[in-house]
Protein backbone atom coordinates (compact mmCIF):
# COMPACT_ATOMS: atom_id res chain seq x y z
CA UNK A 1 0.00 0.00 0.00
CA UNK A 2 0.90 3.82 -0.43
CA UNK A 3 1.77 6.46 2.58
CA UNK A 4 -1.56 7.96 3.54
CA UNK A 5 -4.07 10.06 1.34
CA UNK A 6 -3.07 13.86 0.48
CA UNK A 7 -5.85 15.66 -1.39
CA UNK A 8 -3.53 18.70 -1.87
CA UNK A 9 -1.14 16.01 -3.77
CA UNK A 10 -4.39 15.94 -6.32
CA UNK A 11 -3.94 19.20 -7.47
CA UNK A 12 -0.03 19.20 -7.66
CA UNK A 13 -0.24 16.26 -10.06
CA UNK A 14 -2.66 18.34 -12.25
CA UNK A 15 0.05 20.14 -14.15
CA UNK A 16 2.27 17.43 -14.71
CA UNK A 17 0.01 15.12 -16.16
CA UNK A 18 -1.12 17.67 -18.60
CA UNK A 19 1.92 18.62 -20.19
CA UNK A 20 0.99 14.97 -21.50
CA UNK A 21 -2.18 15.83 -22.76
CA UNK A 22 -0.64 16.85 -26.19
CA UNK A 23 0.29 12.92 -26.64
CA UNK A 24 -3.46 11.85 -26.24
CA UNK A 25 -4.72 14.34 -28.29
CA UNK A 26 -2.18 13.76 -30.95
CA UNK A 27 -3.40 10.43 -30.89
CA UNK A 28 -7.08 11.12 -31.09
CA UNK A 29 -6.57 13.42 -34.18
CA UNK A 30 -4.32 11.13 -36.54
CA UNK A 31 -6.61 8.19 -35.52
CA UNK A 32 -9.31 10.01 -36.53
CA UNK A 33 -8.20 11.36 -39.27
CA UNK A 34 -6.85 8.26 -40.62
CA UNK A 35 -9.83 6.05 -39.21
CA UNK A 36 -12.31 8.51 -41.58
CA UNK A 37 -10.20 7.64 -44.58
CA UNK A 38 -9.77 4.16 -44.06
CA UNK A 39 -13.70 4.13 -43.31
CA UNK A 40 -14.79 5.71 -46.46
CA UNK A 41 -12.27 3.28 -48.50
CA UNK A 42 -13.79 0.22 -46.49
CA UNK A 43 -17.47 1.08 -46.34
CA UNK A 44 -17.36 1.33 -50.55
CA UNK A 45 -16.87 -2.33 -51.34
CA UNK A 46 -20.10 -3.34 -49.28
CA UNK A 47 -21.95 -0.47 -50.79
CA UNK A 48 -21.21 -1.00 -54.44
CA UNK A 49 -21.60 -5.33 -53.70
CA UNK A 50 -17.62 -5.61 -55.40
CA UNK A 51 -17.43 -9.80 -54.80
CA UNK A 52 -14.19 -10.85 -52.66
CA UNK A 53 -12.87 -7.39 -51.94
CA UNK A 54 -16.54 -6.91 -49.69
CA UNK A 55 -15.84 -10.21 -47.80
CA UNK A 56 -12.17 -9.13 -46.99
CA UNK A 57 -13.58 -6.04 -45.54
CA UNK A 58 -16.46 -8.05 -43.58
CA UNK A 59 -13.98 -9.94 -42.14
CA UNK A 60 -11.96 -7.13 -41.00
CA UNK A 61 -14.89 -5.51 -39.63
CA UNK A 62 -15.99 -8.18 -37.34
CA UNK A 63 -12.32 -8.80 -36.18
CA UNK A 64 -11.83 -5.19 -35.21
CA UNK A 65 -15.47 -5.22 -33.70
CA UNK A 66 -14.98 -8.64 -32.05
CA UNK A 67 -11.25 -8.05 -30.25
CA UNK A 68 -10.27 -5.80 -27.50
CA UNK A 69 -8.50 -2.62 -28.06
CA UNK A 70 -5.36 -3.82 -26.29
CA UNK A 71 -4.69 -7.02 -27.83
CA UNK A 72 -4.84 -5.18 -31.10
CA UNK A 73 -2.05 -2.74 -30.03
CA UNK A 74 -0.42 -6.13 -29.26
CA UNK A 75 -1.04 -7.66 -32.34
CA UNK A 76 0.34 -4.47 -34.09
CA UNK A 77 3.13 -3.79 -31.74
CA UNK A 78 4.68 -7.33 -32.28
CA UNK A 79 3.27 -8.16 -35.36
CA UNK A 80 3.89 -5.55 -37.89
CA UNK A 81 7.73 -5.64 -37.65
CA UNK A 82 7.79 -9.29 -37.84
CA UNK A 83 5.48 -8.54 -41.02
CA UNK A 84 7.69 -6.41 -42.32
CA UNK A 85 10.73 -7.89 -41.40
CA UNK A 86 9.96 -10.44 -44.20
CA UNK A 87 10.76 -7.78 -46.46
CA UNK A 88 14.02 -6.54 -44.71
CA UNK A 89 12.51 -3.57 -43.24
CA UNK A 90 13.24 -2.88 -39.99
CA UNK A 91 11.10 -0.80 -37.62
CA UNK A 92 11.46 -2.17 -34.15
CA UNK A 93 13.45 1.27 -33.40
CA UNK A 94 10.01 3.19 -34.43
CA UNK A 95 8.49 5.42 -31.70
CA UNK A 96 5.81 3.19 -30.17
CA UNK A 97 3.39 6.23 -30.32
CA UNK A 98 3.04 5.51 -34.11
CA UNK A 99 1.99 1.45 -33.60
CA UNK A 100 -0.59 3.21 -31.36
CA UNK A 101 -1.48 5.56 -33.75
CA UNK A 102 -2.15 2.97 -36.39
CA UNK A 103 -3.83 0.77 -34.10
CA UNK A 104 -6.60 3.06 -33.19
CA UNK A 105 -6.28 4.32 -36.61
CA UNK A 106 -7.49 0.62 -38.44
CA UNK A 107 -9.77 0.65 -34.80
CA UNK A 108 -12.06 3.45 -36.18
CA UNK A 109 -11.69 2.61 -39.67
CA UNK A 110 -13.52 -0.27 -38.82
CA UNK A 111 -16.05 1.42 -36.54
CA UNK A 112 -16.53 4.19 -39.17
CA UNK A 113 -17.11 1.91 -42.32
CA UNK A 114 -20.01 0.51 -40.45
CA UNK A 115 -21.64 3.54 -39.11
CA UNK A 116 -20.56 5.34 -43.08
CA UNK A 117 -22.38 2.55 -44.40
CA UNK A 118 -25.65 2.99 -42.51
CA UNK A 119 -25.61 6.70 -42.91
CA UNK A 120 -25.43 6.29 -47.06
CA UNK A 121 -28.13 3.60 -46.99
CA UNK A 122 -30.06 6.17 -45.21
CA UNK A 123 -30.26 8.84 -47.72
CA UNK A 124 -33.31 8.80 -49.99
CA UNK A 125 -32.63 7.35 -53.11
CA UNK A 126 -34.67 10.49 -54.85
CA UNK A 127 -31.67 12.65 -54.16
CA UNK A 128 -29.55 10.54 -56.13
CA UNK A 129 -32.09 10.49 -58.95
CA UNK A 130 -32.38 14.30 -58.58
CA UNK A 131 -28.78 14.92 -58.89
CA UNK A 132 -28.32 12.73 -62.03
CA UNK A 133 -31.98 14.48 -63.56
CA UNK A 134 -30.04 18.06 -63.44
CA UNK A 135 -26.97 16.19 -65.16
CA UNK A 136 -24.77 15.44 -62.40
CA UNK A 137 -21.99 12.87 -62.66
CA UNK A 138 -22.24 10.00 -60.19
CA UNK A 139 -18.95 11.29 -57.99
CA UNK A 140 -20.32 14.86 -57.88
CA UNK A 141 -23.96 13.61 -56.99
CA UNK A 142 -22.18 11.40 -54.04
CA UNK A 143 -19.79 13.94 -53.02
CA UNK A 144 -21.86 17.16 -53.15
CA UNK A 145 -25.79 15.49 -52.19
CA UNK A 146 -25.49 12.24 -50.76
CA UNK A 147 -22.12 12.59 -48.57
CA UNK A 148 -23.33 15.81 -46.86
CA UNK A 149 -26.14 14.41 -45.92
CA UNK A 150 -24.71 10.96 -44.83
CA UNK A 151 -22.33 12.84 -42.80
CA UNK A 152 -25.30 14.79 -40.68
CA UNK A 153 -26.31 11.25 -39.63
CA UNK A 154 -23.37 9.82 -39.01
CA UNK A 155 -21.71 12.31 -37.00
CA UNK A 156 -23.42 11.20 -33.31
CA UNK A 157 -22.34 7.81 -33.79
CA UNK A 158 -18.92 9.18 -34.82
CA UNK A 159 -19.16 11.33 -31.85
CA UNK A 160 -19.73 8.56 -29.06
CA UNK A 161 -17.01 6.64 -30.88
CA UNK A 162 -14.28 9.19 -30.97
CA UNK A 163 -15.01 10.01 -26.68
CA UNK A 164 -14.66 6.23 -26.91
CA UNK A 165 -11.21 6.74 -28.19
CA UNK A 166 -9.79 9.23 -26.20
CA UNK A 167 -10.24 7.25 -22.99
CA UNK A 168 -8.88 4.20 -24.75
CA UNK A 169 -5.73 5.88 -25.46
CA UNK A 170 -4.89 5.30 -21.84
CA UNK A 171 -3.85 2.00 -22.67
CA UNK A 172 -1.11 3.00 -25.04
CA UNK A 173 1.10 3.29 -22.10
CA UNK A 174 1.25 -0.43 -22.26
CA UNK A 175 3.80 -0.45 -25.06
CA UNK A 176 5.49 2.28 -23.54
CA UNK A 177 4.41 5.64 -24.79
CA UNK A 178 4.09 8.08 -22.44
CA UNK A 179 1.19 9.91 -22.43
CA UNK A 180 -0.90 11.09 -19.39
CA UNK A 181 -1.60 7.74 -18.22
CA UNK A 182 2.36 6.71 -18.68
CA UNK A 183 3.60 10.11 -16.92
CA UNK A 184 0.62 8.82 -14.10
CA UNK A 185 2.05 5.57 -13.90
CA UNK A 186 5.98 6.92 -13.26
CA UNK A 187 4.36 9.47 -10.57
CA UNK A 188 2.94 6.52 -8.68
CA UNK A 189 6.61 4.59 -8.76
CA UNK A 190 8.04 8.00 -7.65
CA UNK A 191 6.04 9.38 -5.37
CA UNK A 192 3.80 6.03 -3.97
CA UNK A 193 0.36 8.30 -3.94
CA UNK A 194 -1.16 6.06 -6.17
CA UNK A 195 -4.31 7.28 -5.98
CA UNK A 196 -4.00 10.81 -5.88
CA UNK A 197 -2.68 10.13 -8.96
CA UNK A 198 -5.99 8.27 -10.49
CA UNK A 199 -8.11 10.92 -8.85
CA UNK A 200 -6.10 13.65 -10.71
CA UNK A 201 -6.07 11.80 -14.24
CA UNK A 202 -9.91 10.76 -14.14
CA UNK A 203 -10.65 14.40 -13.38
CA UNK A 204 -8.22 15.53 -16.50
CA UNK A 205 -10.18 12.63 -18.82
CA UNK A 206 -13.07 13.99 -17.36
CA UNK A 207 -13.02 17.49 -18.26
CA UNK A 208 -11.76 16.44 -21.91
CA UNK A 209 -14.42 14.57 -22.50
CA UNK A 210 -16.99 17.47 -21.36
CA UNK A 211 -15.02 19.77 -23.65
CA UNK A 212 -15.17 17.27 -26.61
CA UNK A 213 -19.44 16.29 -25.81
CA UNK A 214 -19.74 20.23 -25.70
CA UNK A 215 -18.52 20.80 -29.00
CA UNK A 216 -20.08 18.02 -30.63
CA UNK A 217 -23.42 19.42 -29.41
CA UNK A 218 -22.19 22.77 -31.22
CA UNK A 219 -21.13 20.79 -34.47
CA UNK A 220 -24.51 18.72 -34.38
CA UNK A 221 -26.54 21.92 -33.84
CA UNK A 222 -24.89 22.94 -37.31
CA UNK A 223 -25.49 19.89 -38.94
CA UNK A 224 -29.32 19.56 -38.25
CA UNK A 225 -29.58 23.54 -39.67
CA UNK A 226 -31.94 22.32 -42.52
CA UNK A 227 -34.18 19.66 -40.20
CA UNK A 228 -37.44 20.24 -39.38
CA UNK A 229 -37.67 21.67 -35.33
CA UNK A 230 -37.91 18.79 -33.24
CA UNK A 231 -36.80 16.16 -34.95
CA UNK A 232 -32.65 16.14 -34.53
CA UNK A 233 -31.50 12.93 -36.16
CA UNK A 234 -32.77 10.83 -39.25
CA UNK B 1 -37.44 17.31 -81.42
CA UNK B 2 -38.01 13.93 -79.31
CA UNK B 3 -38.15 10.86 -80.83
CA UNK B 4 -38.92 7.45 -79.48
CA UNK B 5 -38.63 4.16 -81.22
CA UNK B 6 -39.27 0.63 -79.99
CA UNK B 7 -38.68 1.54 -76.32
CA UNK B 8 -38.70 -1.88 -74.72
CA UNK B 9 -38.28 -2.50 -70.04
CA UNK B 10 -38.54 -5.05 -68.53
CA UNK B 11 -38.45 -5.45 -64.58
CA UNK B 12 -37.35 -9.25 -63.48
CA UNK B 13 -39.86 -11.12 -66.01
CA UNK B 14 -42.35 -8.12 -65.85
CA UNK B 15 -42.65 -6.41 -68.70
CA UNK B 16 -43.30 -2.94 -68.31
CA UNK B 17 -42.98 -1.43 -71.73
CA UNK B 18 -44.06 -3.28 -74.60
CA UNK B 19 -42.14 -1.10 -77.36
CA UNK B 20 -43.32 2.33 -77.17
CA UNK B 21 -43.11 4.66 -80.13
CA UNK B 22 -43.47 8.30 -79.82
CA UNK B 23 -43.18 11.78 -81.39
CA UNK B 24 -42.71 15.09 -79.65
CA UNK B 25 -42.90 18.03 -81.34
CA UNK B 26 -40.70 21.60 -80.42
CA UNK B 27 -43.13 23.09 -77.81
CA UNK B 28 -45.33 20.76 -77.84
CA UNK B 29 -47.43 19.84 -74.03
CA UNK B 30 -48.01 16.03 -74.26
CA UNK B 31 -49.86 14.35 -71.49
CA UNK B 32 -49.62 10.42 -70.70
CA UNK B 33 -52.60 8.95 -69.03
CA UNK B 34 -53.54 5.40 -67.73
CA UNK B 35 -54.35 3.39 -64.69
CA UNK B 36 -51.22 2.53 -62.34
CA UNK B 37 -48.69 -0.05 -63.87
CA UNK B 38 -49.29 1.15 -67.13
CA UNK B 39 -45.71 2.11 -67.79
CA UNK B 40 -46.36 5.74 -67.86
CA UNK B 41 -43.65 6.67 -65.23
CA UNK B 42 -41.10 4.31 -66.48
CA UNK B 43 -41.59 6.09 -69.96
CA UNK B 44 -40.52 8.95 -68.13
CA UNK B 45 -38.07 7.80 -66.33
CA UNK B 46 -36.40 6.08 -69.75
CA UNK B 47 -36.13 9.46 -71.47
CA UNK B 48 -33.25 10.89 -68.99
CA UNK B 49 -31.63 7.13 -68.23
CA UNK B 50 -32.57 7.04 -64.32
CA UNK B 51 -33.94 3.78 -66.06
CA UNK B 52 -31.99 2.47 -69.12
CA UNK B 53 -34.39 0.61 -71.61
CA UNK B 54 -33.69 -2.63 -72.81
CA UNK B 55 -34.72 -2.08 -76.02
CA UNK B 56 -35.22 0.75 -78.49
CA UNK B 57 -34.16 4.57 -79.19
CA UNK B 58 -34.37 7.46 -77.86
CA UNK B 59 -33.56 10.79 -80.05
CA UNK B 60 -33.99 14.32 -78.03
CA UNK B 61 -32.93 17.29 -80.05
CA UNK B 62 -29.46 16.27 -81.46
CA UNK B 63 -29.06 13.30 -78.94
CA UNK B 64 -29.67 9.84 -80.21
CA UNK B 65 -29.06 6.94 -78.31
CA UNK B 66 -29.46 3.52 -78.75
CA UNK B 67 -30.75 1.25 -76.09
CA UNK B 68 -28.17 -1.21 -77.56
CA UNK B 69 -24.85 0.51 -77.87
CA UNK B 70 -25.28 2.98 -74.75
CA UNK B 71 -22.06 4.85 -73.31
CA UNK B 72 -21.60 7.66 -70.46
CA UNK B 73 -20.90 9.84 -72.04
CA UNK B 74 -24.58 9.60 -74.43
CA UNK B 75 -26.51 9.46 -71.37
CA UNK B 76 -24.82 12.62 -69.42
CA UNK B 77 -25.65 14.15 -73.06
CA UNK B 78 -29.59 12.81 -72.54
CA UNK B 79 -29.59 14.39 -69.34
CA UNK B 80 -28.68 17.65 -70.44
CA UNK B 81 -31.48 17.97 -72.92
CA UNK B 82 -34.36 17.08 -70.09
CA UNK B 83 -35.41 18.19 -66.35
CA UNK B 84 -37.29 16.06 -64.37
CA UNK B 85 -39.86 16.89 -61.69
CA UNK B 86 -40.47 14.25 -59.19
CA UNK B 87 -43.63 13.48 -57.65
CA UNK B 88 -42.13 13.17 -53.99
CA UNK B 89 -40.43 16.73 -55.39
CA UNK B 90 -36.96 15.25 -53.76
CA UNK B 91 -35.16 18.47 -53.20
CA UNK B 92 -31.73 18.73 -51.82
CA UNK B 93 -32.47 18.82 -48.16
CA UNK B 94 -29.59 20.43 -47.05
CA UNK B 95 -29.45 23.17 -49.63
CA UNK B 96 -31.92 26.05 -49.17
CA UNK B 97 -34.22 27.13 -52.01
CA UNK B 98 -31.84 29.18 -54.13
CA UNK B 99 -28.95 26.68 -53.73
CA UNK B 100 -31.09 23.97 -54.80
CA UNK B 101 -31.98 26.30 -57.77
CA UNK B 102 -28.41 27.43 -58.55
CA UNK B 103 -26.91 23.77 -58.25
CA UNK B 104 -27.08 22.34 -61.90
CA UNK B 105 -26.80 25.48 -63.41
CA UNK B 106 -22.96 26.13 -61.29
CA UNK B 107 -22.11 22.60 -61.15
CA UNK B 108 -23.13 20.76 -64.66
CA UNK B 109 -23.45 24.15 -66.73
CA UNK B 110 -20.58 25.95 -65.03
CA UNK B 111 -22.03 29.14 -64.80
CA UNK B 112 -20.45 31.62 -62.42
CA UNK B 113 -22.29 32.46 -59.11
CA UNK B 114 -23.58 35.65 -59.98
CA UNK B 115 -25.02 34.46 -63.07
CA UNK B 116 -26.57 31.34 -61.79
CA UNK B 117 -27.75 33.62 -58.65
CA UNK B 118 -29.48 36.06 -61.30
CA UNK B 119 -30.93 32.65 -63.47
CA UNK B 120 -31.97 31.83 -60.12
CA UNK B 121 -34.06 34.45 -59.03
CA UNK B 122 -35.57 35.07 -62.09
CA UNK B 123 -37.29 30.97 -62.32
CA UNK B 124 -38.04 31.62 -58.34
CA UNK B 125 -39.88 34.87 -59.06
CA UNK B 126 -41.73 33.63 -62.05
CA UNK B 127 -42.70 30.49 -59.21
CA UNK B 128 -43.98 32.98 -56.99
CA UNK B 129 -40.96 31.98 -54.26
CA UNK B 130 -38.69 34.52 -53.96
CA UNK B 131 -39.08 35.60 -50.65
CA UNK B 132 -37.72 32.25 -49.38
CA UNK B 133 -34.86 31.43 -51.28
CA UNK B 134 -33.40 31.21 -47.88
CA UNK B 135 -35.58 28.25 -46.51
CA UNK B 136 -34.29 24.96 -46.26
CA UNK B 137 -37.39 22.33 -47.99
CA UNK B 138 -38.19 21.01 -44.80
CA UNK B 139 -39.68 24.58 -43.83
CA UNK B 140 -41.49 24.32 -46.98
CA UNK B 141 -45.29 23.15 -47.65
CA UNK B 142 -45.62 20.52 -50.34
CA UNK B 143 -46.66 22.87 -53.13
CA UNK B 144 -44.01 25.08 -52.25
CA UNK B 145 -41.30 21.96 -52.55
CA UNK B 146 -43.01 21.39 -55.68
CA UNK B 147 -42.65 24.83 -56.93
CA UNK B 148 -39.33 24.91 -56.28
CA UNK B 149 -38.42 21.63 -57.99
CA UNK B 150 -39.83 23.17 -61.17
CA UNK B 151 -37.82 25.91 -60.55
CA UNK B 152 -35.16 23.87 -60.29
CA UNK B 153 -36.05 22.05 -63.28
CA UNK B 154 -36.72 25.01 -65.52
CA UNK B 155 -33.46 27.32 -64.60
CA UNK B 156 -31.63 24.41 -66.46
CA UNK B 157 -33.48 25.77 -69.44
CA UNK B 158 -34.02 22.29 -71.04
CA UNK B 159 -35.01 21.30 -74.39
CA UNK B 160 -38.33 19.20 -72.33
CA UNK B 161 -39.52 19.26 -68.61
CA UNK B 162 -40.88 15.87 -67.79
CA UNK B 163 -43.08 15.87 -65.13
CA UNK B 164 -43.80 12.61 -62.88
CA UNK B 165 -47.32 13.35 -61.56
CA UNK B 166 -46.35 16.08 -60.04
CA UNK B 167 -49.20 16.94 -57.86
CA UNK B 168 -49.87 13.18 -56.77
CA UNK B 169 -48.44 13.69 -53.27
CA UNK B 170 -50.06 17.03 -52.28
CA UNK B 171 -52.75 17.50 -50.56
CA UNK B 172 -56.07 18.29 -52.45
CA UNK B 173 -55.66 21.88 -51.27
CA UNK B 174 -52.43 22.95 -52.84
CA UNK B 175 -52.79 21.04 -55.79
CA UNK B 176 -54.15 24.51 -57.43
CA UNK B 177 -50.60 26.10 -56.87
CA UNK B 178 -48.84 24.02 -58.70
CA UNK B 179 -51.06 23.55 -61.72
CA UNK B 180 -51.15 27.27 -61.81
CA UNK B 181 -47.05 27.26 -62.41
CA UNK B 182 -46.89 24.22 -64.72
CA UNK B 183 -49.80 26.21 -66.76
CA UNK B 184 -47.91 29.39 -66.38
CA UNK B 185 -44.87 27.85 -67.89
CA UNK B 186 -46.89 25.93 -70.78
CA UNK B 187 -47.57 29.12 -71.76
CA UNK B 188 -43.99 30.18 -72.50
CA UNK B 189 -43.74 28.07 -75.33
CA UNK B 190 -41.62 25.11 -73.24
CA UNK B 191 -42.05 21.77 -74.59
CA UNK B 192 -43.20 19.42 -71.63
CA UNK B 193 -44.01 15.82 -71.07
CA UNK B 194 -46.59 15.34 -68.16
CA UNK B 195 -47.26 12.25 -66.63
CA UNK B 196 -50.45 13.03 -64.32
CA UNK B 197 -53.92 11.42 -63.07
CA UNK B 198 -55.55 15.52 -63.02
CA UNK B 199 -57.55 14.91 -65.70
CA UNK B 200 -59.15 18.24 -66.15
CA UNK B 201 -55.88 20.14 -66.20
CA UNK B 202 -54.53 17.55 -68.68
CA UNK B 203 -57.48 18.12 -70.92
CA UNK B 204 -57.18 22.11 -70.75
CA UNK B 205 -53.47 22.28 -70.99
CA UNK B 206 -52.33 19.31 -73.36
CA UNK B 207 -51.81 19.63 -76.91
CA UNK B 208 -52.01 15.82 -77.30
CA UNK B 209 -53.18 13.25 -74.81
CA UNK B 210 -51.30 9.55 -74.77
CA UNK B 211 -53.37 6.79 -73.36
CA UNK B 212 -51.24 3.88 -71.91
CA UNK B 213 -52.19 0.70 -70.17
CA UNK B 214 -50.32 -2.08 -69.64
CA UNK B 215 -46.88 -1.01 -71.56
CA UNK B 216 -48.07 0.29 -75.05
CA UNK B 217 -49.67 2.95 -76.09
CA UNK B 218 -53.64 2.45 -76.44
CA UNK B 219 -54.53 5.70 -78.26
CA UNK B 220 -53.62 9.30 -78.86
CA UNK B 221 -54.95 12.63 -79.73
CA UNK B 222 -56.29 15.84 -79.18
CA UNK B 223 -58.03 15.97 -76.02
CA UNK B 224 -61.06 16.85 -77.36
CA UNK B 225 -60.92 13.41 -79.01
CA UNK B 226 -59.60 11.53 -76.12
CA UNK B 227 -62.35 12.78 -73.60
CA UNK B 228 -65.30 12.69 -75.69
CA UNK B 229 -64.98 10.48 -78.69
CA UNK B 230 -62.58 7.88 -77.68
CA UNK B 231 -62.04 5.02 -80.25
CA UNK B 232 -60.59 2.39 -77.97
CA UNK B 233 -63.27 0.51 -75.26
CA UNK B 234 -60.38 0.50 -72.56
CA UNK B 235 -59.35 4.79 -72.71
CA UNK B 236 -63.76 5.14 -72.04
CA UNK B 237 -63.71 2.89 -69.89
CA UNK B 238 -60.58 4.74 -67.82
CA UNK B 239 -61.58 8.12 -68.52
CA UNK B 240 -65.15 7.09 -66.87
CA UNK B 241 -63.73 5.83 -63.86
CA UNK B 242 -61.29 8.80 -63.41
CA UNK B 243 -64.12 11.37 -64.26
CA UNK B 244 -67.36 10.67 -62.56
CA UNK B 245 -68.94 13.97 -63.50
CA UNK B 246 -69.38 13.01 -67.29
CA UNK B 247 -71.99 10.55 -66.08
CA UNK B 248 -73.98 12.96 -64.97
CA UNK B 249 -73.94 15.04 -68.49
CA UNK B 250 -74.43 12.66 -70.97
Amino acid sequence: MGKAFDPILIIEFLPTLIKYLGVTLEIVFFSMIFGTIIGIIVALPKLFHIPIVRQIVTLYISFIRGTPILIQLFLVYYGLPALLSIWNIDITRMDALYFVIITYSLSHGAIFAEIFRGAIQAIDIGQTEAAYSIGMKPLQSFFRIVLPQAIRIAFPNMANSIIGSLKDTSLAFTIGVMDMMGRGETLISSTAHALEVYISLSIVYYVIVLVFEKIFKISERYFNRYQPHGISSI
Amino acid sequence: MIEIEGLKKKFGHNEVLKGINMHVEKGEIISILGPSGSGKTTLLRCLNYLESPDEGQIVIDDVLINAHKVNKKDIYQLRKKSAMVFQAYNLFQHKTVLQNVMEGLVVVQKKSVNEAKEKALEVLQKVGLKNKIDAYPSQLSGGQQQRVGIARALALNPEVILFDEPTSALDPELVGEVLEVIAKIAREGKTMIIVTHEMNFAREISDRIIFMDNGVVIEEGIPQQIFTEQKEERTRQFLKRMTPELDYSI
